[in-house]
């Protein structure tokens, strides 16, 4: 049998008996709607952790830092020699510096860190308001990132944040003396920094703006942190231990973003099986319309089989029969699950846009999950259609012909 | 000689093998079937024609004994292949039509060749054409359950012949058919069989078809009991010498399918004791009288068809016989007439002629059949007795007695052999003339 004819063939229950098919599909498509909804909320909850941490970058980036011990010192020169490695893209350093922060008389005590805007991406620097430095602005002199922090100390509430940014401050460097005593120079930059961004960093005083900027007003002989860019993933665990092994303490966010993953997969499989269970019925269900289907359509077969059908056209008939209305609701519950989810994800954000939360998408639904879901339900077709096909193709056609 | 299309060699075929409820279904078939033979496979409702006819078909394997189809077993092969030989060979159509609801009249022409894979314009170009051909090309869109069932029958023809089998197959095709469609769809399978020179396998208990087929096979609680040769068409299968002749009885076959041998033996030596005529004679007699009975011919032409020679589809009877049955049946009729007016004026009576008249006129019409002389008073007994016996008062039998009572007592006093041939006479009359249909009350 040819495959349009075959399909011509297997859509006639459409004509047929619309209503029990599409009951049919409907109950297949609830089904598959849990585990679409169920899964999409594991899906959905596991990235709202990773957007906060993840960037492309962020993950194959390594945090370099020293541990002091075996006077190990991040130098300009410890920079470009990790850059020599082949397997790193790039390095980027942070140097950092006591300072008092002033704002409209108000005076307290920060870091300021100096970074190239690499820093930013690798580290995975996000802000709450305002912006970040970009690679455009590595030449910048006169903006500054503050932590959420030093806005605390200034006296100004979360809600005015963003109102905050373009506001200026301005700065004193407390620089080490250079002989050798615990001495604190202090270096006053002579102008005003404008506010551009609040960074994410909760809990710390600091401030940060461009490392030539800052190199401006002070020498900088040593780093805090360098950024290690790895270029590969299969790169990352070798630098890492290289680094290791060379005294540096190091931290990498992929380890922290893959033990998240591992959490969500679990909790993503707990939900899939709720789903899966909700799935199971709506299959049993189909399996009993299916072979309730081939009681009704005994004498038809008896018919085909007397007129030429081979064994096997009856079996491909009911197979595909079950494997378009498996798909068909795979569908179903796919657009009911997306809908109620895309609703939900609705609501959600135009409740916190009424109580000024952030917005987050509760559901997600990544096209390749979708993908398999269609793929599986229509296998669930199949399985469910096995059974009575093998059956119907096995009836001696004279008594299927005198099955009333 | 040719070889047989279909050998069957001690056939029996056992449902139920090994359970409680087996049943011989059919016991010890031999038969050969030869290309291009129309076979009928006749008897009544569970002699095993159907099971023979399906076992040849392909779907019920013989128990005991070997069939062969164009001298292959196909049962030895695997399911594949005899699906392949089956759609090949054989063509089915069904007494229930067994059209695929669901599928229009064309695709349900066209399903077989969908089996195998046939390209969708061919196929359809091809039920198209067959459907034109059995005169229901101009409904081919519709769906099956639009159509009479004389068109369904001939759509599901089409079908059957849609890949162009050796052989057709047909379980009791017009059983669900009125009578005018029965007669388009065995002549449809007629010309397959006679134009398309295919084989056919009918299983009926209709008579009347038997006239259609080369030979029939009598078939009586799953033995083939005789095998009958239908003398009007020429035979395919090979007749050797001395093995089969045709005989009076194969006649009697087709005229009393359902008496056995022994009556129709009976029947044969009646016949020739009692009746100057043979059964070809009476056949053709029966025809020009029922011709002349409708009224269709008038005597002069019934004279002529029953004088014709037999060659040229008369009835062979001498000139002088043939008149003297034209006379008789002609005033048969005339009075019969008188009959039919008496009866209809049972509720309202004397318009022309009083019930009383045509009484009168009966009974002047019989004395003077018989040149028997009436007195007044017998007239009187006499048209009193027939109105007696016309409105159904009085039985044959009484009006039989009555005659030959004497005058007084109401009776004519007539000898037992004019009784009796006045009584016979006067019935045959009422046979003509009374209505027997039925009426709406």
């Amino acid at each position: 049998m040819r495959i349009q004819d075959l399909a011509q063939l297997s859509t006639r229950m459409f004509k047929t008996n619309p209503l029990r098919t599409w009951l049919t599909i409907l109950g297949m498509g609830v089904g598959t709607g849990a585990v679409v909804i169920l899964v999409g909320l594991g899906f959905g909850l596991q990235q709202i952790i990773l957007e906060q941490i993840v960037f492309g970058e962020t993950l194959l980036s390594l945090g370099v830092s020293s541990t002091g011990a075996q006077g190990l010192r991040l130098t300009p020169e410890t920079v470009t020699d990790f850059e020599e490695n082949p397997a790193v893209l790039d390095a980027a350093p942070l140097a950092r510096f006591p300072a008092l922060v002033t704002y409209k008389g108000l005076t307290g005590n920060v870091f300021v860190q100096g970074v190239e805007p690499p820093y930013l991406r690798y580290a995975g620097v996000t802000t709450l308001a305002g912006e970040v430095f970009t690679d455009e602005d590595a030449g910048d002199t006169t903006s500054i990132i503050l932590s959420p922090a030093t806005l605390k100390l200034f006296g100004i509430p979360d809600e005015e944040m963003e109102a905050f940014i373009g506001e200026k401050v301005s700065i004193r460097l407390l620089v080490p003396a250079e002989d050798g005593t615990d001495n604190v120079n202090e270096i006053i930059i002579d102008k005003e920094y404008v506010v551009r961004g609040v960074n994410k960093e909760a809990g710390v005083l600091n401030a940060m703006m461009m490392l030539p900027e800052l190199r401006n007003y002070v020498g900088i002989e040593e780093y805090e942190r360098i950024q290690v860019r790895v270029d590969t993933n299969e790169n990352l665990p070798i630098i890492e231990n290289m680094l290791i092994e060379e005294g540096y303490r190091v931290t990498a966010l992929s380890k922290t973003v893959e033990q998240a993953s591992k959490i969500f997969q679990g909790i993503q499989a707990v939900l899939a099986t709720f789903g899966g269970i909700a799935l199971i019925v709506s299959a049993i269900g189909m399996f009993n319309t299916m072979t309730v289907t081939l009681l009704e359509r005994t004498k038809e077969i008896g018919i085909m089989r007397t007129i030429g059908a081979s064994p096997n056209d009856v079996k491909y008939l009911f197979v595909s029969e079950s494997i378009v209305v498996g798909f068909l609701g795979g569908i179903t519950g796919i657009l009911m699950g997306v809908i109620l989810g895309g609703a939900v994800n609705l609501f959600l954000n135009i409740l916190a846009g009424q109580f000024g939360g952030q917005a987050v998408k509760l559901f997600a639904f990544p096209l390749d999950f979708l993908t398999f879901i269609a793929v599986f339900s229509a296998g669930v077709g199949y399985l469910t259609g096995i059974f009575p096909a093998r059956r119907a193709s096995t009836l001696n056609p004279l008594d299927a012909i005198r099955y009333e | 000689m040719a070889k047989p299309l279909i050998v069957a060699r001690d056939l029996s075929i056992i449902y139920n093998q090994g359970k409680s409820n087996e049943f011989k279904a059919l016991s010890d078939v031999n038969t050969d079937i030869f290309e291009g033979e129309y076979i009928i496979l006749f008897g009544p409702s569970g002699c095993g024609k159907s099971t023979l006819m399906y076992s040849i078909q392909g779907s019920l394997p013989p128990g005991e004994g070997t069939l062969l189809v164009k001298g292959d077993d196909v049962y030895s092969y695997p399911p594949a292949e005899r699906v392949y030989f089956q759609r090949h060979v054989m063509g089915i159509i069904f007494q229930q039509f067994n059209l695929i609801m669901s599928l229009s009249v064309l695709d349900n022409v066209a399903l077989p060749q969908i089996f195998c894979n046939g390209d969708k314009q061919k196929r359809e170009r091809r039920a198209q054409s067959l459907l034109d051909r059995f005169g229901v090309g101009h409904v081919s869109h519709k769906l099956p359950a639009m159509l009479s069932g004389g068109q369904q029958q001939r759509v599901s023809v089409s079908r059957s012949m849609v890949n162009d089998p050796k052989i057709l197959l047909a379980d009791e095709p017009t059983g669900n058919l009125d009578s005018v469609s029965t007669q388009q769809v065995m002549d449809k399978i007629d010309e397959i069989n006679t134009f398309d020179r295919r084989t056919i396998i009918m299983v009926s208990h209709n008579a009347a078809h038997l006239s259609y087929a080369h030979r029939v096979y009598y078939l009586k609680d799953g033995y083939v009991l005789r095998e009958v040769v239908n003398p009007q068409r020429k035979q395919i299968k090979p007749v050797r010498e001395g093995e089969t002749i045709v005989t009076e009885l194969e006649q009697l076959a087709r005229l009393y399918p359902y008496d056995s041998v022994e009556t129709w033996r009976v029947k044969s030596m009646v016949n020739y004791l009692t009746q100057d005529y043979t059964f070809n004679q009476i056949n053709r007699i029966e025809r020009a009288i029922s011709l002349f009975l409708q009224g269709k011919v008038d005597r002069h032409a019934m004279v002529k068809a029953l004088v014709l020679p037999y060659e040229r589809g008369g009835a062979e009877v001498k000139e002088k016989e043939a008149r003297r049955m034209a006379s008789v049946s002609a005033r048969m009729v005339d009075h019969s007439t008188d009959i039919k007016r008496f009866r209809a004026r049972k509720d309202n009576d004397n318009i022309f002629f009083t019930q009383h008249k045509l009484a009168e006129r009966m009974s002047d019409h019989l004395s003077h059949e018989y040149r028997i002389k009436l007195s007044k008073d017998q007239r009187e007994n006499m048209t009193e007795m027939i109105a007696d016996r016309v409105t159904g008062v009085a039985t044959d039998v009484e009006m039989n007695i009555r005659l030959m009572r004497g005058i007084r007592t109401g009776g004519l006093g007539l000898s037992e052999s004019e009784a009796d041939n006045i009584t016979r006479h006067f019935e045959k009359i009422i046979a003509q003339g009374v209505d027997v249909s039925y009426k709406k009350e």
